[in-house]
């Protein structure tokens, strides 16, 4: 019977812990994943205003994004990106992002990192058991 | 003539010391077990990391039992430490005082011994006795990082190396799913104070629901050390077969049209909050429950090494080499505690019964509560995700991938499934902190 009561006052007190510990973290994990967000928003916000005043300081119009200009193709020089791909780009930010309000300002090609083989092998032999 | 009589008993002292003579039938039925899970490690590759060195420990000890023997320390006099042909300078003594008649039926003659008299005038024989220490087997040290509970929390820091915790980061209320699959544990405790297991036999049993190999061991290795074998078998072996028993658990609980569920794409995790989040959890969770300190502050400091990007070196030893050696010693010796006759037991069997419903009950709580996640939150997040609640992973996250894939082939829950599946490692982790400071 003892047992038995101890049984069941450890059920509700690991219950209680687990859940308290756990929720203690998401309200933690969110608030700060909120002011992390929020300063780098602003600290954003701040270099884009800085650039388009200084921009304005120097009487040059501030330039459109290129990637929104659609360029022939066999007017792009080796590094450019196609039109088409930035759409398909584009489009795969706006699946990700969805409702948010988002902007692409730049598409980079990634030349670092490895490839797909070679993640593939790194996701093979460090797969934890 | 007397070559042939001589040759005769060496070979007889060979056949009586070999282990056809030794072993017992328990012996020889561990042996076929442990074939049979080499069998399942090497051709169907069930977590052969881990099983493949159990397996083999397990055969070795069944054979060799002395290769776990503890060391022995014998007392003995001069004249036999002489006699054994050992030297009686390198052993440290210990001095006995005997009456006269206890030191004559001892053997000794008391005129040759050194007395002691009393202020009551009680004369006293002294014997000096040698502490000679025969050496333990190899795995007896070996094990002494299972025992000493430093093997988990070694692995537990590969595996924060190795861990992504942006999808949690991402998404915090997979938190909730992490805790949700930790109740089976507690519900098996119940269970196994029921089948008559003592309360801390119960606690190392009922952890095995957390699916999680490290924390079993650790839990068990302080509670209960002499059910580390079958509990470690347990665990793994379930860990292993998350395959076979999730996916009718899954689908028993969940409709069709909430397993076609498609969730919303995670927000990205910026680099500062992947770094802050190890800090945080630790810091956190080892002042409320300073007895799982060691399993998540090893496994925080593991990520902390990945996310902070400036001890790569460092981060890729805790990954890999730290990690395997320490796999290799934790296999084999975990599998070397089966021996037969402690293996073949009543005991193992409700252990291994028992070890099977709170990994049931473990997934179901986990789904379950996804359902409520997914009332919620108005059909936003499919329920399937809660069975990776249990910490196997990343197993019980790609199975949640893959019963959703069956419903609707362009779904895709893996990422999803992540949070909740390294919320279970950090919950099990605070169960076992649980368990250890109310049983201990």
């Amino acid at each position: 019977m003892d047992n038995l009561m101890l049984a069941l006052s450890l059920l509700l007190a690991g219950f209680i812990v687990v859940f308290v510990v756990l929720i203690l973290l998401i309200v933690i994990i969110t608030v700060y994943g909120k002011i992390i967000q929020a300063g780098q928003k602003s600290a954003e916000n701040r270099r884009e205003k800085k650039k388009i005043r200084r921009a304005e300081a120097e009487g040059k119009p501030t330039e459109p994004s290129k990637a929104s200009a659609y360029i022939p193709p066999n007017q792009l020089d080796d590094d450019e990106i196609p039109g088409e791909i930035i759409a398909v780009i584009a489009a795969a930010v706006d699946a990700v992002y969805g409702d948010k309000p988002h902007k692409v300002r730049s598409v980079k090609r990634s030349r670092n990192g490895r490839s797909a083989w070679g993640n593939a092998g790194i996701m093979r032999s460090t797969r934890p058991f | 003539m007397e070559i042939i009589t001589r040759l005769g008993d060496v070979f007889i002292g060979l056949i009586q010391s070999s282990g056809l003579m030794t072993l017992s039938w328990e012996n020889y039925v561990m042996i076929v077990i442990s074939f049979m899970l080499m069998y399942l490690a090497i051709k169907k590759q069930y977590e052969p990391l881990l099983l493949l060195p159990i397996a083999f420990g397990m055969m070795l000890v069944n054979i060799f039992p002395g290769i776990m023997g503890n060391p022995v320390t014998q007392l003995m006099t001069y004249d036999q430490v002489v006699a054994s042909g050992l030297d009686p300078a390198s052993y440290t003594t210990s001095a006995q005082l005997l009456t006269y008649d206890q030191a004559v039926s001892a053997g000794f003659d008391p005129a040759a011994l050194t007395t002691t008299v009393l202020k009551d005038g009680s004369k006293f024989y002294e014997i000096v006795y040698y502490n000679v220490t025969a050496n333990g087997g190899l795995f007896y040290y070996l094990y002494q990082g299972v025992h000493l509970g430093i093997f988990p929390p070694l692995i537990f820091l590969g595996i924060g190396a190795m861990t992504d915790f942006g999808p949690l980061i991402a998404n915090p209320k997979s938190f909730i799913l992490g805790a949700a699959a930790q109740i089976g544990i507690f519900i098996t405790f119940i269970g196994a104070i029921l089948l008559g297991f003592q309360a801390n036999e119960a606690g190392a049993i009922s952890i095995i629901g957390g699916a999680d190999g490290p924390t079993a061991i650790f839990v068990t290795s302080k509670l209960a050390p002499e059910l580390l074998g079958p509990i470690a078998v347990a665990a793994y072996s379930y860990m292993a077969l998350v395959p076979i028993i999730q996916p009718p658990i899954m689908k028993l609980l969940t409709t069709k049209k909430e397993r076609s569920i498609v969730m919303g794409q995670l927000r990205p995790v910026s680099k500062l909050e992947k770094i802050i989040f190890p800090i945080v959890v630790v810091v956190i969770v080892a002042i409320l429950l300073p007895d799982a300190a060691p399993l998540v502050g090893m496994l925080m400091l593991g990520n902390l090494f990945k996310e902070s990007g400036v001890v790569d070196r460092i981060a890729k030893t805790a990954q890999n080499e730290l990690m395997n050696i320490v796999t290799i010693f934790l296999g084999v010796t975990v599998g070397a505690t089966a021996s037969g006759t402690l293996f073949l037991t009543p005991k193992t069997l409700g252990i291994i019964l028992l070890g099977l419903i709170a990994f049931c009950l473990g997934t179901a709580c986990g789904v379950l509560f996804g359902k409520i996640m997914c009332w919620a939150t108005k059909g936003k997040i499919n329920p399937l995700i809660g069975s990776a609640g249990v910490s196997a992973v990343p197993m019980a996250a790609r199975i949640s991938q893959k019963v959703g894939q069956e419903e609707n082939p362009a779904n895709f829950l893996l990422m999803h499934a992540m949070g909740p599946n390294v919320a279970g490692v950090i919950g099990s982790a605070v169960a076992a902190g649980v368990l250890i400071s109310v049983l201990k």
